[in-house]
């Protein structure tokens, strides 16, 4: 029975928005949303009915096994051409934009050459193996007995400090896989955006250029290029199979057309995705259709070559110009035809599903990747670059109310009201998303950290949950944040205990003596910077080796192909030689437990002189067991970050400015400098496990705080001013590459126009403080709750995590409460 | 015995009748969908379930 | 201390701590060694309040508007 308005009404005053999505999108939509399966693991395991797909790594294993003698970025081709001209592939009912990484649409896949360990969790991972188990059990072994002590990482243990790879494999200090194995990388869409075809035609005046080369005078200059000549061809195998792929649907599409399908509506739509696959990747785009089915493509096929787990993407801007002409100049299509298409763009991507090891399952819950979308910002000019596509982007993420991909927005002082207000209803609607991000106050410091050129810093795109990159010829960035991770409490730990970490039971940092003899806060300031120091090196170091040796190890003939560095250099595109001009970072997950930790020894050990630091460290390492009167004191009368306090903010900002200066110290692999950028994914509960108690008030077992400069949940008591004007103090482009501002208001609150003007003045006040990022979490206590007891019938509420969305039901209980807990901040 | 290109499933490839696509139509318990699997004509069918014969 | 649920007794740190309901209040969760339930627990006063079911929030409500609308 169709819905009537006074039922979509209703839904929208008890601000059931999934009810409404539902109820208003269009019956394509409805059934492709329903249709698509879930892949993120659900608080930490795989749905019901979840695969592994065997097909593609063993397509890829036996042409890897025939070509033993090829240069590995040649023998890594042929493999993923193998792949991709003879894995099953399918195509949805009702669906107009095709291509997914695996065979079937409730398949995940892994990478084989990555990691041993990987492999192995596969193998012992119960519930994801195709049935008969046994025989899956046999193909596994099979496959894991090849691969076993090859793996690229299995390679890189070979050459890495063994002390250092200890420390940085035991867990305890900092997470990721130092290889391209696992990682994220810009995609150079003005060079991509060529069209296949074109770039094998470049790669071949290059091949035949160097030829011509090879055969004159002799030169020790000839030397490099014969390893040249593997690494284009290679390139050329891998376009070539995508063009094939891209066939190979189109060949599909027809036969369904001509020998199945009876409806004369969808036999058209199937021609059009056969003539769409005829053209694209191969021509550049024309129409809306194929410029989204081109980008799907690139990054589908990508996903055939390594674990993405990002993908750095500005698709309004690629897209807008044949939104603008199909819809709005040549009305080739309806408006409500491109929001299909759109929608169905956003599912699509959700659809792809990569097996992750339980590590980053508990830190990145509910989710595959954090494919965060940008929208908005300014051209290379300065000049707006949001335009209709972005706001139908909006209005269709509302409808389909997908958790990933999300959207990071651009934020800018020319940005239209009406535009403001499709995201808000997008933030009212409650997907967590988008984030908002201060373009000039980003813009400035992609120019002072990595000297990107203006006009470069202004093409920005969030390379992966928060940290800008320019998506040019020498700004693309290939490898992960090509630097590290670091669980950064364990700063703050490891100076009260001497280094020695009482988690994994080893000495992991430097000895900066024992706390107990420090006379001074500033004695006590002094070995935590030494800690500081310690950590982010060791990770930098082991991570920039791993990135060094990844062409040698891994190769990357899909990325490469992709650069227009690497095409004309014929060099692999995470080759530090090629020109690029170095964007690293270090993510700082559980940075804000060091501000607090600090000001709350400053105050109760040194200026107070209520304790001891030697009853301190007893406490701590009893866990605070028998002390909970002492650890209140800790939590309730030391001064916490997000309170407006200048004795703990000042804190927080000489450990940034501390930090910071180490940053202009330490060089990435292009020799460019390193900032920090707190966040946290959903890193707080991983590591709730790992980061022992501390003087903040925090037992073994807590949940960490939730962003990278969010106050602890329910420890900001002075209102959402306050939380600003102490995230104010710090400088947002000198301190570090970015800041994670979680805040979460109330949806009775912010209903209707009142809501969306107050709203409008917190952005105003987050502006004029200079801050870079701010996200939003709008949805109440109640329903949480409700959402907890009785998750069937709440399983599309979706909640911001941390640089991620995630419906909330995915996500661990642990989880939940942290972000029950979180204060709801009244605006006004 | 039964070979794939004697299959209704069976589609050859235009330039090439040795090899070709099992096109079928699956039903998962969320979704329906048609799914392509490259094969070769004169591949031995006499196991496979979904054989039908043109 | 005395589960909520199933009445097994012993000291305090024999029922596994999960983790706190807020960290400025005395509240945590822990879990009873016998039945696996999760106990409410006062830490000032070593006390087990409550049975911790999916979708409860002995600590009350969110702090802030959510809190002073209660």
């Amino acid at each position: 029975m169709a819905t009537t308005a006074k039922e979509i009404k209703e839904f929208e005053e008890k601000q059931e928005w999934w009810w409404v999505a539902e109820k208003t999108r269009s019956s394509r939509l409805d059934y492709l949303r329903k249709a698509v399966w879930k892949k993120g693991a659900l608080g930490g395991n795989y749905a019901p009915g979840i695969e592994i797909d065997l097909e593609f790594p063993e397509l890829y294993t036996e042409t890897w096994q025939e070509n033993e003698g090829d240069p590995i970025m040649l023998r890594k081709a042929k493999s993923i051409g193998n792949v991709l001209e003879n894995l099953p592939i399918f195509i949805t009912d009702q669906s107009q934009i095709v291509g997914c990484v695996g065979s079937a649409p409730h398949n995940i896949v892994s990478y084989w050459q990555g990691a041993s360990m990987i492999n192995e969790e596969i193998y012992n991972e119960q519930g994801i193996l195709p049935q008969p188990e046994e025989k899956s059990l046999e193909r596994l072994a099979a496959l894991n007995e090849y691969w076993g002590g090859n793996t690229a990482l299995d390679e890189l243990a070979k050459v890495l400090d063994p002390e250092d790879a200890v420390k940085f494999m035991s867990g305890a200090i900092g997470w990721g896989t130092p290889s391209s194995a696992v990682g994220y990388a810009t995609k150079d869409f003005r060079h991509i955006g060529k069209g296949f075809e074109n770039i094998i035609e470049e790669i071949d005046e290059n091949m035949e250029r160097t030829d011509k080369l090879l055969r004159g005078n002799p030169s020790p200059d000839l030397l490099p290029l014969y390893d040249k000549l593997p690494r284009w061809e290679a390139m050329q195998e891998v376009l070539d199979a995508a063009i094939e792929y891209a066939a190979r649907y189109a060949r599909l599409a027809r036969i369904i057309a001509e020998n199945f399908e009876t409806d004369p509506k969808r036999k058209e739509e199937l021609l059009r995705i056969a003539e769409t696959c005829e053209r694209v990747p191969a021509q550049p785009p024309r129409t809306l259709q194929e410029s989204i089915q081109y980008d799907h493509f690139v990054q589908v096929v990508v996903r055939y070559e390594t674990y993405e787990g990002a993908m750095p993407h500005r698709p309004d801007y690629l897209h807008g110009p044949f939104f603008d002409k199909d819809v709005n100049i040549n009305k080739s299509i309806t408006r409500d035809d491109a929001l299909d298409l759109l929608g169905e763009h956003l599912i699509r991507t959700y659809e792809i599903g990569i097996f992750s090891p339980r590590w980053t399952r508990e830190g990145l819950q509910g989710i595959t990747g954090t494919w965060v979308w940008t929208m908005g910002g300014v051209n290379e000019d300065g000049t707006d670059a949001c335009n209709d596509c972005t706001t139908a982007y909006m209005q269709v993420a509302r409808l389909v109310r997908i958790a990933n991909p999300t959207f990071s927005f651009r934020w800018h002082p020319k940005v239209k009201d009406e535009l403001m207000r499709e995201i808000f209803e997008c933030i009212r609607h409650g997907l967590g998303y988008p984030s908002l991000r201060n373009d000039p106050i980003l813009v400035e410091n992609a120019m002072y950290w990595h000297g990107h050129p203006l006009r470069e810093a202004r093409q920005w795109v969030t390379q992966s949950c928060m940290s800008p990159c320019p998506p040019t010829k020498y700004g693309c960035q290939p490898f992960r944040m090509a630097s590290a991770t670091a669980n950064c409490a364990k700063i703050v730990e490891y100076t009260l205990h001497n280094g020695y970490d009482n988690v994994v039971n080893m000495q992991m940092g430097p000895k900066t003596g024992n706390a107990v003899d420090f006379k001074t806060y500033d004695e006590f300031f002094e070995a935590w910077t030494k800690q500081m120091k310690w950590l982010l090196n060791i990770l930098v170091r082991t991570v920039a080796l791993g990135r060094a040796k990844d062409p040698e190890f891994f190769s990357r003939p899909i990325l490469s192909a992709y650069y227009e560095r690497a095409v004309e250099t014929g060099t692999d595109a995470v080759d530090y030689t090629n020109g690029e001009r170095g964007n690293a970072w270090v993510t700082a997950f559980t940075w804000v437990e060091n501000a607090d930790s600090l000001a709350a020894v400053k105050k109760l050990i040194y200026d107070d002189k209520k304790y001891t630091m030697a009853e301190l460290i007893e406490a701590l390492k009893n866990n605070w067991d028998g002390k909970e009167e002492m650890r209140l004191d800790f939590v309730n009368n030391a001064p916490k970050w997000g309170n407006d306090d200048d004795y703990v903010d000042d804190i927080m900002v000489q450990c940034l400015k501390t930090t910071a200066a180490h940053g202009k110290e330490i060089k990435c692999v292009c020799g460019n400098n390193i900032p920090i950028l707190p966040e946290n994914v959903s890193g707080n509960i991983h590591y709730a496990n790992v980061v022992s108690a501390l003087p903040n008030g925090r037992r073994l077992g807590d949940a960490l705080y939730d962003g990278g400069i969010s106050p602890g949940p329910g420890l900001d008591k002075k209102g959402p001013t306050a939380v600003l004007k102490s995230c104010g103090k710090i400088d947002h482009v000198l301190d570090g590459r970015a800041f994670l501002l979680n805040q979460r208001l109330s949806p009775t609150q912010l209903a209707g126009e009142k809501g969306y003007q107050l709203w409008k003045s917190y952005v105003k006040s987050w502006d004029d403080l200079g801050m870079d990022h701010v996200q939003f979490n709008m949805v109440d206590d109640s329903t949480l709750r409700a959402a907890q007891k009785d998750p069937e019938k709440y399983q599309e509420v979706i909640v911001r995590v941390a640089g991620y969305s995630a419906h909330f039901v995915d996500i661990s209980r642990k989880t939940q409460d942290n972000i029950i807990q979180r204060t709801v901040q009244g605006l006004g | 015995m039964a070979s794939c290109n004697e299959c209704k499933s069976f589609f050859s490839l235009e330039d090439d009748d040795s090899m070709g696509d099992c096109v079928r139509r699956i039903v998962d318990p969320r979704q329906a969908y048609y799914q392509a699997k490259p094969v070769e004509a004169d591949n031995d069918s006499s196991n496979c379930a979904s054989f039908q014969k043109k | 201390m005395k589960c909520v649920a199933c009445g097994f007794e012993g000291p305090v740190d024999k029922f596994r701590y999960l983790y706190n309901a807020r960290i400025d209040a005395s509240m945590s969760m822990r879990q009873c060694p016998k039945c696996n339930e999760w106990n409410a627990v006062d830490e000032l006063k070593d006390e087990a309040l409550e049975i911790v079911n999916p979708g409860d929030a002995p600590w009350g409500k969110s702090a802030g508007i959510e809190g002073i609308s209660a």
